[in-house]
């Protein structure tokens, strides 16, 4: 399956299998193909207010399904910008369409220099194929 | 059975002395008093009584013990706070007492306990329709740990950093609030009650609020027994100044004969002791709390929950759900560490509610209050006693006696009865004063005696 699930290669990633788009001093957060498939369906996504603040690693929400609940940890530092309210109605978004419309959340920046620790799409494909199953 | 050779006075009937041999030694301990050496030497004691003995010898010898007790039947008691006397009608017992429903642990796999959570999921459905709410989990342990709950989701929610207890709640409820708060920050500040009435003191209660309030516990009917006549307006004064928390309502179940349940005027979560339906005194517990709340909150609530659905042949089917909040899955994010719920009493409660019926429950709690009340209205009529507050009351109410409460308790003996619960001094309270609780089970003549005993007093 990890050969398989979908990676972009524009986009970077962290190890908790999330993925970063990054425009200008913004960074749009979710979570990768990899993810919404190990989870199955989402039934529930809590996410953040905005204008609240995180530190790289916080946790900024959970995502439920019908069998666990994982919580969705930020890649970087910065303020809440905007969240996905269309998760409310639809958290199957994530599943469907998980680098599109089931986005997460958009961070501004507080350290831009966090981008450079991420893992790119070819990091995160040999992550994936190293230590994923 | 073989007798062990230990230095603890009580035979076991366990497997032969070698396996209780080799169990200590496993241990690592020598007898029966190491293995009990955590309980404090204090209270700890042996079994002095019918060892030995035959059967006959030995219920003949524990009835003994027991005939010294004096239940409600054999001295009625004047006390509430909590913990009511009231009617069980023979079919509760008859069906909680069934094997299906009292030995069985926690009986939640649904392929083989439909019957228990379909009883669940209706006990549910009775306190949202009781409260007004939308969502009702399957019971917490008591109505303390319910109010103490509540008000730790009003920190989860709104993340402000104090609540708002009232002056007059009971002290034992008011220790287990905090002690649930202990270790979260959150700071607990007081409103104040009216001198005269016993209701809230709102101008009090309102400028107490502040941005940082995470939620508001008011008692409805409160501690003294009095209906809080404006709790309607409790839950705009809290929006004006703190748009994130929430309003939190205690109340005896049975009010709700009475009274609209706290979902119609504003309250966001609804908590109390489901004891008074179906449960007796039980020497304090077990008793059950019931907790119920808004929709939105749902995700936010402790406890168990209990939802309906259809299985593979599409019959309507029960078993848990949202189980994501608790805490054998999100561990120490979980809403509470509860991890379990009072199902035999929380059945009890709702085998009563049942057998009552809607008139029959709107009769009982016509029938408290107004017993209550001409109670009340006698012993106001002794010189020397009056009823301390002036607002409208349940099936409680405060007296301000002519003479100590030790005093008054006395002459309630020597007629036959016993008192209600002392608060002199308490919540500032000047001079003796009594909180008495009057149900449907108080027979005429202890309330007669209740007025003899007074005038006794006064004279």
């Amino acid at each position: 399956m990890a050969k398989q699930s979908e990676i972009k290669p524009e986009l970077k990633y962290t190890k908790d299998h999330e993925w970063v788009r990054v425009e200008g001093n913004r960074a749009t957060i979710g979570i990768t193909d990899y993810a919404q498939d190990a989870l199955t369906d989402v039934v529930y996504a809590e996410l953040p207010e905005v204008g609240e603040e995180f530190k790289a690693h916080d946790s900024l929400g959970v995502v439920e399904s019908v069998k666990s609940v994982s919580d969705i940890f930020s890649p970087v530092s910065g303020k809440i910008v905007a969240v996905n309210t269309e998760l409310d109605d639809s958290p199957d978004l994530m599943n469907s369409d998980p680098y599109g419309k089931g986005w997460f959340c958009v961070i501004e920046l507080s350290n831009p220099k966090e981008i450079e620790g991420l893992l790119s799409a070819d990091a995160y494909r040999q992550f994936l194929e190293t230590t994923a199953h | 059975m073989t007798k062990t050779q230990t230095s603890s006075p009580v035979t076991h009937f366990l497997s032969g002395e070698s396996d209780v041999e080799a169990m200590f030694e496993a241990l690592g301990i020598k007898d029966y008093d190491e293995l009990f050496a955590d309980v404090p030497a204090a209270v700890r004691r042996s079994l002095k009584g019918p060892v030995g003995q035959t059967e006959l010898e030995v219920r003949r010898a524990i009835t003994k013990m027991l005939a010294k007790n004096k239940d409600f039947e054999s001295r009625p008691h004047f006390l509430g706070a909590g913990s009511y006397a009231h009617y069980l009608p023979a079919e509760v017992a008859a069906l909680i007492l069934r094997g299906e429903f009292l030995t069985s642990y926690t009986p939640y796999q649904p392929e083989i306990s439909q019957g228990l959570l379909q009883a669940m999921f209706e006990y549910q459905t009775y306190v949202c329709r009781l409260t007004g709410m939308d969502v009702a989990n399957i019971s917490v342990y008591d109505g303390p740990t319910a109010a103490a709950e509540a008000m730790l989701m009003t920190v989860r929610h709104s993340r402000g950093k104090e609540i708002l207890l009232p002056e007059n709640l009971f002290w034992e409820k008011r220790s287990v609030i905090e002690n649930y708060l202990k270790g979260t920050g959150t700071r607990i500040v007081t409103y104040g009650y009216d001198r005269a009435t016993g209701e809230a003191n709102l101008n009090d209660l309102q400028s107490k609020i502040t941005p940082e309030t995470a939620g508001l516990f008011m008692e409805n009917p409160n501690f003294f027994g009095v209906w809080e006549s404006r709790a309607s307006e409790v839950k705009g004064m809290l929006t004006a100044k703190a748009p994130k928390a929430l309003f939190v309502v205690g109340a005896n179940p049975i009010s709700f004969g009475l009274a609209k349940g706290p979902g119609h005027y504003g309250a966001d979560i609804a908590v109390g002791d489901g004891q008074p339906l179906g449960n007796p005194l039980n020497y304090g517990g077990p008793y059950v709390g019931y907790f119920a709340c808004k929709e939105d909150l749902l995700r936010k609530m402790p406890g168990r929950i209990v939802g309906e659905t259809v299985d593979n042949k599409g019959r309507r089917a029960y078993c848990l759900t949202f189980s994501t909040r608790e805490q054998h899955i999100r561990r120490d994010k979980a809403t509470s560490n509860i991890c379990s719920n009072e199902a035999l009493n929380a059945l009890a409660f709702s085998v009563h509610l049942s057998l009552l019926g809607e008139e029959g429950f709107r009769n009982l709690a016509t029938t408290n209050a107004v017993r209550a009340r001409a109670l009340a209205a006698r012993l106001n009529d002794v010189p020397g006693f009056r009823v301390a507050f002036t607002s409208p009351f349940f099936n409680e109410f405060v007296v301000k006696t002519a003479r100590p409460v030790q005093e008054v308790e006395r002459a309630l003996r020597r007629h036959g009865v016993a008192g209600g619960l002392d608060v002199s001094g308490k919540y500032g309270l000047q001079g003796h004063h009594m909180l008495m609780c009057v149900t449907e089970l108080h027979p005429e003549w202890s309330l007669d005696a209740a007025v003899a005993a007074f005038k006794e007093v006064s004279a």
